[in-house]
């Protein structure tokens, strides 16, 4: 389980998929060499991340593209993603686990005090 | 014993009733001892069992075996039967690794004979069986070639020259499920799984070598090809990348048809569809070819091993013997003939972390085992044992053909992490006289037998309960982990 605080919802998703590229690879050895957007919808805040977590996992599992930075920002049911980082290369970063899809369970986005709280489960 | 606000009523030394109530369609059934329940009863996985209970369709009970612990929307180790009319199809039921199973192959030598180049032996198999996060195999598959994998399992290594006939006998469902439609699996599956065939992957699978220790039924144990003091294979990997998408695509698509037809669970993660809706149906032809995916990929896997052993060893095929015993999953949801309320119906049998047990008889069974039962595959932890069982007709009766999977998680992963700080996961294993290789120390030590419950423990419950008889016990003398 992986718990988040943001003081607004962009930041707070922008934390969370830093912390699902922390899971995969330590984000010090991750280059800023280049750029991916992506974009997603939902009616509801937590489709909204649900959908995002979803899109940017599949950056690395399909492109394995490793992101080192993350700006989100939302404009009604539209959720716009901008990471920076750079293509898996195996002779300088180490994969630190299998995540085979990050999961509905228990995922929560909820105000908290003085902002925004999440929890997300990966199964691994 | 209670759970939470729940009486469960013991029924036998071996198996506890939860009752039918809140919204449950079914009661739930549990295999287990007494010191095991205690255990269980600390788990979410008996919400869960009670959860799967309010899905449509469910027949008799909803079941948990022994090894049952908490996964995502069933427990892993439930089994639940939908009624193939008006019942319903879950990936959740299923599980993210489709077809995630386990095979056998048997050698002419034993462990004594194997031992002063053991430790050569498990560093080739640890080169030549890819193993790990990221690994890629050494199959290049184009897209017209991934399709036909998807579409004929098994049956394309052997095109390929990668399997032989006896392989193929030897495998649940000849390693071809039917209906399996390519069109059905997303794009970013078939990418996530282009590269990966014949590779083990990390986490829980492995491939060992494991002696026969101990038979118990003579009989079984001859028909299966198993003596003491033999060295035989293990390996057990699933559908890789593919299959995890095929789950996580077809959760978002059954969620939206949850909400279209104003079907409520306790849930999400039971996302379901009808069987025989177009949402079903195109999960069904989608699980089939990730579950063919997953028979080629334990087939090319069993390949590699076995040409690492003639080449390290320098022998020929017929003086290594190394042949298939059988081939299981345990990830599955399959169309099966099954008694209920008297008559015989057509049921879909999920089985998440649960084997299909077939007793002796059974058409599904290759020929030269069924007099004997189906061959049933129960790794256990790296340390300690695994298990060969054979089906038994009480299955039929009380569990949809149903058994155990394997010793089943106690501790978290983390848990086991910090319980091995400091420590040398490839130190103590040595000290038990296993040599282990791995992928990732990381991983190793998430994988600590104290990890799991005990699998003798696990397999006396489903022997006692006549849901499987016990055949052999091995243990481990050298692994591979991912």
């Amino acid at each position: 389980m992986i718990e988040v605080r943001g003081e607004d919802l962009p930041q707070l998703f922008s934390s969370c998929i830093l912390a699902l590229f922390s899971l995969l690879v330590d984000r010090r050895t991750v280059r800023e060499a280049e750029a991916r957007s992506a974009e997603v919808t939902g009616d509801t805040v937590e489709e909204q991340f649900f959908s995002l977590l979803r899109e940017v996992f599949l950056l690395f599992a399909v492109h394995k593209f490793l992101a080192r930075t993350a700006h989100v920002r939302i404009e009604g049911k539209r959720v716009m993603l901008t990471v920076t980082g750079e293509p898996l290369d195996s002779s300088r970063h180490t994969v630190l686990r299998e995540i085979k899809a990050v999961t509905a369970h228990a995922m929560v986005v909820e105000r908290s005090l003085g902002g925004y709280l999440a929890r997300f489960v990966v199964d691994v | 014993m209670r759970f939470q606000e729940v009486e469960i009523r013991k029924l036998s030394e071996t198996t506890w009733e939860i009752p039918q109530g809140n919204g449950m369609r079914v009661p739930g059934l549990i295999f287990a001892s007494e010191k095991m329940m205690e255990d269980i009863l600390r788990d979410e996985a008996v919400r869960q069992v009670m959860n799967v209970a309010h899905l449509p369709g469910i027949l008799k009970y909803s079941i948990g075996m022994p090894d049952i612990h908490w996964g995502y929307g069933f427990p892993i180790g439930g089994v639940a039967a939908m009624d193939a009319r008006e019942g319903v199809v879950s990936p959740g039921g299923v599980g993210y690794d489709i077809n995630c199973g386990v095979r056998l192959l048997r050698s002419e030598l034993t462990v004594d004979a194997l031992r002063p180049k053991l430790r050569e032996l498990v560093s080739a198999l640890h080169r030549e069986v890819p193993s790990g996060v990221g690994s890629t195999g050494f199959i290049r598959l184009t897209a017209q070639d991934e399709e036909k994998v998807l579409v004929e399992g098994s049956r394309w290594a052997a095109s390929r020259g990668l399997a032989s006939a006896e392989d193929i006998a030897c495998t649940e469902s000849g390693g071809k499920l039917p209906g399996a439609d390519p069109d059905a699996v997303s794009a970013v599956a078939k990418k996530r799984g282009r590269d990966q065939l014949g590779t083990l992957g990390s986490g829980n699978h492995f491939l060992e070598i494991d002696e026969v220790v101990e038979v118990f039924d003579e009989e079984a144990a001859r028909a299966f090809g198993l003596f003491p003091g033999q060295a035989t294979v293990l390996i057990h990997s699933g559908s890789r990348g593919l299959g995890y998408q095929v789950c996580d695509d077809y959760l978002v698509t059954m969620a939206d048809y949850m909400r279209r037809n104003a079907i409520h669970l306790p849930d999400r993660q039971l996302a379901c569809a009808h069987i025989r809706s177009p949402e079903g149906k195109r999960y069904l032809s989608a699980l089939a070819a990730a579950a063919n995916y997953a028979f080629a990929n334990r087939q090319i896997l069993a390949h590699q091993a076995r040409e690492t052993f003639l080449r390290f060893l320098g022998m020929g095929p017929n003086d290594l013997g190394m042949r298939l015993v059988y081939d299981c999953g345990h990830n599955n949801a399959k169309f099966e003939e099954h008694e209920v309320d008297g008559e015989k119906r057509s049921v879909l049998v999920h089985r998440k972390g649960a084997t299909r047990c077939f007793p002796a008889g059974n058409a599904e069974i290759p020929e030269s085992y069924r007099h004997v039962g189906q061959p049933v595959l129960i790794p256990g932890d790296m340390g300690n044992a695994s298990y060969v069982l054979a089906g038994s007709p009480e299955a039929m009766r009380s569990s949809f053909g149903s058994t155990c999977h394997g010793a089943g998680r106690r501790m978290s992963r983390t848990k086991a992490r910090g319980s091995m700080r400091g420590k040398s996961v490839i130190q103590e294993m040595e000290k038990r006289g296993v040599i282990v290789v791995c992928a990732s120390h990381k991983t190793l030590a998430e994988e600590i037998p104290e990890a799991y419950k005990d699998v003798s423990e696990v397999v006396g419950v489903v022997h006692d309960a006549g849901i499987a008889k016990r055949v052999a016990r091995l243990r481990p003398v050298a692994v591979v982990k991912g």
